[in-house]
């Protein structure tokens, strides 16, 4: 652009015009800028969690066919033999017709232990460092149902305690879940049979689940989650169990990879008390449909939320 | 088409030269915040690498100060509509020329905002999970999505507005209304729903007693319409004072000659009057009857480059025509030189203290040789006559590019109105809160008094109550009007509502937990560090922008080297519309 122009009128101030003193300035600020920004981003070297096209472009799970899905396994099944030195065995369990899930639990019979817990962080292959847990035993003193008198940390050197009763909490599997609401991906959901799922490979780590959630059943993977090679459970849903990824959420599913298959979740199995009762609602002749029909009372966790949770609490009455 | 695509790069391109241009000062801060981009940008990664352990979050407490940082910021980017909605609704000329600045800090902020949001995620690489068509984004049911929308939407919005009225003023042409005036409105109930929206993220979770209220939603537009024109406030003080600098190259001694007489000055002939037609044709349209009648009282003035042809504060009943060279309006406020303009030939100066008998409020200096048309305000009021000539005449009225400080009183009086609701709807809440208890106090109880032996945000609420007291009483009180006591005023304010409403709403939401566990937050330095990147950045997004801003609102920058004035407009700036 020329400075001088014909016809009398102004050139335009200073902006105009590169010269070589100032093209070389410029460079060397640049130069310097971007080796700046180089070394800032130094640490990304260390990120060992470096999704792959393949799955940085995976299709929605309801969007996938068989064929993407069985695809999306047998990489899951490779990556899992890699991590962890074990060829797991991943399936894609789908809901069964006239199946719909609850749980009953049974607060006169439940000491604390914290089997289910255990069992619970073994079956679902959940993270030991940081600790994930998807159930949380809470301590009460008698008498009263406010969870703010909880105590979480209990740990007496024996169970129960005098003048205490105890309450595990987990994913209530609402009927009208707040968490499935709010997520803005459509990353978590509600399959037929009444088990809110996430897909984990979908998932953008926003956390407003967790937010809304009024039973703090969800968890974050602050990192990547670690659990040591010989205590894998290699027996895998891509719904459910599978190794999860830093920076996702995952919660209790009522153990798909088992109850699809037609076995009770782990904690049931583990409980020494038979506080824990699984079954199938639809059923009239299964255990949960008795209990729910011929128990005076029972409790849904803040049922006036109108969450209207498909796990019950009762008692022996 | 392809010379218009051309024209609109050329554009960008010579703005984008000018944010690379400045003096020491800019330097240095432009430096400043570029160094503390780039550790923010080295603690992003380190968190990338290892994951949000490294922040001060966890499953107990699973927002932070990103979120709070996130929501305080949206409330700035709407209160742009405070200023806004004087001008285009209430007419208000104090604000017109400073209605795009806030303009452009929204368009920062959101900048901000979205980059909290960002950081925030867990999985950012899933970001496109999110693009309505490529993701699958969760409307209209989740008010995530909903935020996601109407920030970007707010975003495109005020780029579209400031980039095209920006656009305008450096082609010299008249933007044309329908192209913004729409947008401008549909802003204006944009801007109330982007902070609505924020705080139905919050206030739509049952789960969540502390939020879970009717009220969040207008107390958050209380507080940002406190905080957001603040923080105008002081901007606009910033940048007045960086503008008023060095007068331009050979103006600097113009100031201490007295001209005035030594101009070589003569009556006006009909051939003065004929070129100033070809300049401004708009003078054809008066009748020479009309002409020959102004004849008598007309003068030509002949200046040099740094003469004085009038001064602020004198009163004198002229106008001035700009016949050859050009000539630099210059105007002071509180000491120094401020904002300024360029007159070419066919524009005017000083009609409008001329026609209204006010004192001059600005300084006209010649910035080369030239002649100049003086006309008496009654010959002003004939030449008025035609319509053509009124609009040309009266245009200027709304086009001064002056951060005056009755625009900051007028913005004064905003922050002075939201602050008082704000620190009612505050005392509604917490009367609510306390007087009725039971459970739902909990995490209020958590907030002002501490719970259960924790204690760590009372500190922070107590100081913000403190300063937003503090800030109201001083609204209320005179010495207010006074600047040094206004921006202490102002950042008393947007301290206090920082806290308030960022660490002070979120935080406490979440404890205790729903199930009564108490786990405290504090974030990490990584987190902190994070923060002040993104901080810096939204500065130096602002800084940038209104460094490309400023020379093309003071005509500075044009479009000369590809078409004459002459062919769009008689002169700088006299078509052109009033800023948005």
């Amino acid at each position: 652009m020329s400075n001088q122009l014909s016809d009398g009128t102004r050139p335009p101030l200073e902006y105009d015009g590169v010269t070589r003193r100032s093209f070389l300035r410029t460079s060397a600020v640049f130069a310097a800028g971007l080796t700046a920004i180089a070394a800032g981003l130094a640490p990304l070297l260390k990120l060992d969690d470096f999704p792959s096209l393949e799955e940085f472009v995976q299709k929605y799970y309801k969007e996938m066919t068989p064929e993407d899905m069985a695809k999306v396994l047998k990489r899951i099944e490779a990556q899992v033999e890699r991590e962890y030195g074990i060829r797991p065995h991943v399936r894609d369990l789908k809901p069964m017709n006239g199946v719909e899930y609850v749980y009953c639990l049974n607060l006169s019979r439940c000491i604390g232990c914290r089997k289910c817990v255990h069992a619970c962080v073994a079956e679902n292959n959940l993270s030991r460092n940081p600790e994930i847990q998807y159930i949380r035993v809470l301590k009460m003193p008698h008498g009263s149902f406010d969870m703010d008198n909880a105590v979480h940390d209990y740990n007496p050197a024996m169970v129960p305690e005098k003048d205490h009763f105890y309450m595990p909490v987990q994913c209530q599997q609402c009927k009208n879940p707040p968490c499935v609401k709010v997520c803005p991906v459509h990353a978590t959901w509600q399959e037929s049979d009444g088990i809110t799922v996430i897909d984990y490979d979908w998932c953008i780590g926003c956390r407003y689940c967790e937010a809304a959630c009024p039973y703090w059943a969800r968890r974050f993977n602050f990192k990547k989650p670690s659990v040591p090679k010989e205590k894998i459970n290699p027996d895998m849903a891509y719904l459910g169990n599978r190794p999860r990824r830093q920076g996702v959420m995952e919660k209790c599913h009522f153990c798909i990879q088992r109850t699809r298959a037609g076995r009770y979740p782990a904690c049931v199995e583990v409980c020494p008390t038979g506080t824990r009762k699984f079954g199938n609602i639809l059923d009239p002749n299964s255990e949960v449909s008795y209990i729910l029909r011929t128990k005076r009372v029972f409790i849904q966790l803040k049922e006036e939320l109108g969450t209207s949770p498909r796990f019950f609490y009762y008692f022996d009455v | 088409m392809r010379k218009a695509i051309r024209n609109y790069l050329v554009f960008l391109w010579r703005s984008s030269q000018v944010a690379l241009v400045g003096d020491w000062r800019y330097y240095a801060w432009m430096g400043i915040l570029a160094v503390f981009c780039v550790v923010g940008l080295n603690a992003y990664a380190r968190q990338l690498a290892h994951g949000l352990i490294v922040t001060g979050m966890s499953d107990q407490v699973s927002w932070g100060v990103y979120i709070a940082n996130f929501t305080f910021l949206v409330g700035v980017a709407a209160a742009a509509v405070m200023m806004v909605i004087p001008v285009y609704i209430y007419k208000n000329e104090d604000l017109h020329d400073l209605v795009i600045f806030g303009e452009l800090l929204a368009v920062a902020a959101i900048i901000m905002c979205l980059a909290f949001v960002t950081v925030d995620l867990g999985r950012p690489d899933r970001f496109w999970h999110l693009i309505p068509g490529l993701g699958q984004l969760n409307f209209p049911a989740s008010m995530l999505s909903w935020d996601v929308i109407v920030l970007n939407g707010y975003l495109l919005l005020n780029i579209h507005i400031c980039g095209y009225i920006l656009y305008c003023r450096y082609q010299r042409k008249m933007p044309a209304k329908w192209f913004y005036i729409p947008f401008v409105f549909i802003a204006i109930v944009w801007a109330i729903s982007i902070h609505t929206v924020t705080a139905f993220l919050y206030v739509g979770l049952g789960g969540r007693p502390f939020w879970n209220s009717a009220i969040v939603g207008p107390r958050f537009l209380a507080s940002a319409f406190t905080a957001g024109p603040a923080l105008i406030i002081l901007a606009m003080q910033v940048v007045r004072r960086v503008t008023s600098g060095p007068l331009p190259e050979g103006l600097a001694h113009g100031l201490e000659r007295a001209p005035a007489d030594e101009m070589r000055q003569h009556p006006a002939i009909f051939d003065d009057l004929e070129q100033l037609k070809r300049q401004l044709p708009q003078l054809s349209s008066v009748p020479e009857q009309t002409l020959r009648e102004i004849l008598p009282g007309a003068t030509v003035l002949d200046v040099n480059a740094g003469d004085t042809l009038l001064y602020q504060g004198e009163t004198h009943p002229f106008a001035f025509f700009v016949l050859e060279g050009r000539v630099a309006v210059e105007r002071k406020e509180s000491g120094r030189f401020r904002m300024t303009r360029s007159v070419g030939p066919g524009g005017q100066f000083g009609e409008i203290s001329a026609l209204s008998g006010t004192p001059r409020v600005a300084t006209a200096i010649a910035e080369e040789s030239a002649r100049v048309l003086r006309l008496p305000a009654e010959s002003l009021r004939k030449l008025m006559k035609t319509p053509q000539m009124h609009r040309i005449i009266s245009s200027r009225m709304s086009e001064r590019l002056m951060i005056t400080d009755r625009a900051l009183m007028t913005l004064r009086g905003i922050v002075q109105v939201a602050m008082i609701i704000n620190v009612f709807l505050l005392a509604c809440e917490v009367f609510t809160e306390f007087y009725a208890g039971g459970l739902h106090v909990a995490s209020s109880r958590y907030l002002y008094l501490g719970l259960h032996g924790y204690h760590a945000l009372v500190p922070w609420i107590w100081t913000a109550i403190t300063f937003n007291l503090t800030a109201m009483i001083l609204f209320l009180l005179p010495v207010s009007r006074s600047l040094k006591w206004l921006n202490l005023t102002c950042v008393l304010c947007i301290v206090g509502i920082w806290i308030e409403k960022g660490m002070g709403l979120v935080v406490p939401g979440f404890i205790p937990t729903p199930l009564g566990e108490m786990v405290e937050y504090r974030p990490s330095l990584n987190e902190t560090l994070v923060c002040l990147g993104i901080w810096a950045f939204g500065l130096l997004c602002y800084t940038v922008l209104l460094r490309m801003a400023v020379p093309i609102l003071q005509g500075k920058l044009t479009q000369m080297g590809e078409t004459g004035p002459a062919r769009h407009g008689p002169s700088s700036a006299v078509k052109i519309a009033p800023a948005a």
